[in-house]
């Protein structure tokens, strides 16, 4: 009862001043960024600059019918590429991934290569079998392991490649597995960031603001006792967290997610980060001094974030910060059949460790409240 | 005037250093760019990653070791559970002397045809020894993810410039200092000077630090400093107008979200949308900022093109200063 009396009176004051709305303001921002300025797919293209030193048609009638197969609109398009004041005309022709400039002179991707900075630049020659040799020219930081790929991606005569290829089995460990769109998929990231992890700040600065004001020490002569005054705290964070999602999430998602478990595991990481603000907070008295922790936190936190977008490059250190399973969590969330039985467990771990913070930062402030 | 700005800056350095804050200004670059050098050469290698079962065909592990990162595992229960965690991962796999493909089902397509590449490659025992390329190279050396880190670094610096601005002046706020300030011979433009130059300092620091750390001492300094000088304009700015619009740290901390919004917005957006795209990004000063760093990392930058990022960074700046001027300057009365 006292904890719902505390929870109400702080709720009338952020209600009171600009915190709260600034916070659904940021929300309905990032709404209307995703909604409207994030392009449904928005998948870079990569630029290939080729140009085939190929007696006059042998081009035109080997490899130009294959490359058209993935063009994306079925024309070439005739262009001029601009390099140090020189403009060389090319054509171009774009797949899903991939830009091909096929140029008219070695020169043109020879310079070209050097200011651009292409994915590749290759100049395709044939030898004295007539067979076709290629000449890559790469940037420098290539891996070994990529070059070799490149050395030996066309040794394999073209059509026994392809039906090679497509004779290769693919099995999968699970099925029905629809994916996210590119804008979908930003998500699950925007919930871990501005939802639960800007908590470890708020919250901080909460405390901060009693202990400048010295409402903290008023609280030590009240019957309240001091878990009830932080559990508090963390109940308006959660509040504006909720808040926000749910901003977020359902003009986007729709009725795709499992909310249930969505709000199950909201309420599991908006604690964590708001008990780990409380306990960061314990130790310092204000803002200023705080800040520096507080901000190598969120940048730490952040870094999971890379993985996420960049999934060949998940290092074992990374996926041992708390926030790499929740945005894979949050993503199983929003995914049609996604795995709960993740969701669950990645729950309950942060529960589990709000737990421990909670009883920590509850004893720390029990010491230190009046000091 | 210029002297008596100085004394504030001097003294809020005092002040921030003995609250513990100039020691994590000065490391946080430091840390940012060691940080960098122990990531970049990890996040580089984008080749693809392969498992496979131990002691079951020898040469197919060293094979695809020259072209994948490959891990061994004991039994094929292991090997399942690698591939089911959350990264890209794939099993060669053997049914009866036939090899297949075991993915976890969520991949994009692009990955998987990687795959099978190299497994139909293997089958056809294609040798690196037949190859009928030959490959040269630019001799660059620093990975693009690296540079875009640092870039990224130099950007987050900046704003962290404009963040202790706006914490210097609501400390003085909550401490009721600011009102002295009135009483005092220094007049408003001095004082916002004089508050300035920490976010100022700390940018030019910061960018420094890191720029020679991360080993990219050689760039072009002037095209540089440029840049990060007139990208940090805008976190002063925006820091100064959190400082004295709000009245306590709370309020300052959730504005500051809106300082982080679009410098993300802008870094993500520079690399991930296609050119068509850009275009939304323009109004955002740090995506010019981002595009001038980038130009001038690669030592690709000419100065008419540094020209014409400063020049609409700092337009954007001016406008951002006549909407802000007189609430600022309302907020200091």
């Amino acid at each position: 009862m006292k904890l719902w009396h505390s929870f109400l009176k702080e709720m009338k004051l952020s209600a009171r001043g600009f915190y709260f709305y600034v916070e659904i303001l940021v929300a309905v921002i990032i709404l209307v960024m995703i909604l409207f300025v994030v392009p449904e797919n928005f998948r870079s293209v990569e630029d290939e600059y080729l140009f085939y030193d190929w007696p006059e048609g042998v081009f035109e009638e080997f490899v130009l019918p294959t490359l058209m197969e993935d063009d994306l609109d079925g024309k070439i398009e005739s262009v001029e590429v601009e390099g140090d004041d020189i403009l060389y005309p090319a054509q171009l022709i774009e797949s899903e991934g991939t830009r091909y400039y096929i140029f008219e002179s070695e020169e043109a991707v020879l310079r070209l290569t050097d200011l651009d900075r292409p994915k590749i630049g290759a100049i395709i020659r044939m030898d004295e079998q007539s067979q076709p040799y290629y000449e890559y020219y790469l940037q420098g930081y290539e891996t070994q392991r990529l070059r070799n790929v490149y050395s030996i991606f066309h040794i394999l005569d073209f059509d026994l490649m392809e039906a090679e290829f497509e004779s290769q089995e693919v099995r999968s460990l699970t099925d029905g597995y629809l994916e996210l769109s590119d804008r979908e998929n930003i998500v699950p990231a925007m919930l871990t960031f501005n939802g639960s992890m800007m908590g470890v700040f708020i919250i901080a600065a909460y405390i901060f603001l009693d202990k400048q004001s010295g409402i903290i020490k008023a609280y030590a002569i009240t019957a309240s006792s001091v878990w009830q005054y932080l559990m508090s705290k963390v109940l308006v964070v959660l509040v504006s967290t909720i808040l926000s999602t749910v901003i977020i999430v359902v003009p986007i998602m729709r009725l795709q997610p499992n909310y249930g478990i969505l709000f199950v595991l909201l309420l599991a990481s908006g604690l964590f980060s708001s008990t780990l603000g409380l306990v960061v907070a314990s130790f310092y008295r204000n803002m200023m001094q705080a800040f520096g922790i507080l901000y190598f936190l969120m940048i730490g936190l952040m870094l999971p974030a890379i993985a996420y977008f960049t999934p060949s490059w998940n290092p074992a250190w990374v996926q041992w910060i708390p926030t790499y399973p929740l945005i894979q969590a949050f993503k199983e969330t929003i995914l049609v059949n996604g795995d709960i039985g993740y969701v669950a467990w990645v729950s309950l771990g942060f529960f589990i460790a709000s737990g421990i913070l909670f009883v920590f930062a509850n004893a720390r402030y029990k010491k230190t409240l009046v000091s | 005037m210029l002297k008596k700005s100085w004394i504030i800056f001097m003294r809020d350095f005092k002040v921030n250093l003995r609250d513990f804050l100039a020691l994590y200004l000065l490391l946080i670059p430091l840390l940012f760019a060691f940080g960098i050098n122990l990531l970049a050469p990890s996040i580089n290698d984008t080749t693809i990653n392969l498992g496979m079962i131990a002691g079951e065909n020898p040469d197919q592990v060293a094979y695809f070791s020259q072209y994948a990162k490959v891990d061994v595992f004991s039994n094929q229960e292991d090997l399942d559970a690698r591939i089911q965690r959350r990264d890209d991962f794939f099993g060669i796999v053997a049914e009866s002397g036939e090899y297949y493909v075991l993915k976890q089902g969520n991949e994009n397509e692009g990955v998987v045809d990687y795959a099978k590449v190299l497994l139909t490659f293997y089958e056809q025992d294609v040798q690196i020894e037949d190859t009928n390329a030959e490959i040269f190279d630019l001799g660059r050396t620093v990975p693009p993810m690296k540079k875009l880190l640092v870039n990224a670094g130099i950007l987050f610096i900046s704003v962290l410039g404009g963040m202790m601005i706006t914490f210097n002046i609501v400390e003085e706020k909550v401490d009721r200092t600011i009102r002295a300030i009135n009483l005092t011979p220094i007049s408003r433009r001095g004082f916002i000077a004089g508050k300035s130059f920490m976010g100022v300092f700390f940018s030019l620091y910061g960018t420094i630090a890191l720029i020679f750390i991360t080993g990219f001492g050689y760039v072009n300094w002037l095209q540089l400093l440029t840049v990060v000088l007139l990208a940090s304009i805008i976190s002063i700015l925006v820091g100064f107008f959190q400082g004295v619009r709000n009245d306590d740290v709370i309020n300052a901390a959730a504005n500051l979200k809106l300082l982080f919004l679009p410098l993300f917005g802008a870094i993500a957006g520079a690399e991930l949308l296609s050119d068509k795209w850009q275009i939304l990004l323009y109004w955002i000063p740090f995506y010019w900022a981002y595009k001038g760093n980038d130009a001038v990392l690669t030592q690709t930058a000419s100065w008419p093109q540094i020209g014409l990022y400063a020049g609409i960074i700092l337009a954007i700046s001016a406008v951002v200063y006549f909407l802000l001027a007189s609430k600022i300057r309302e907020g200091l009365e």
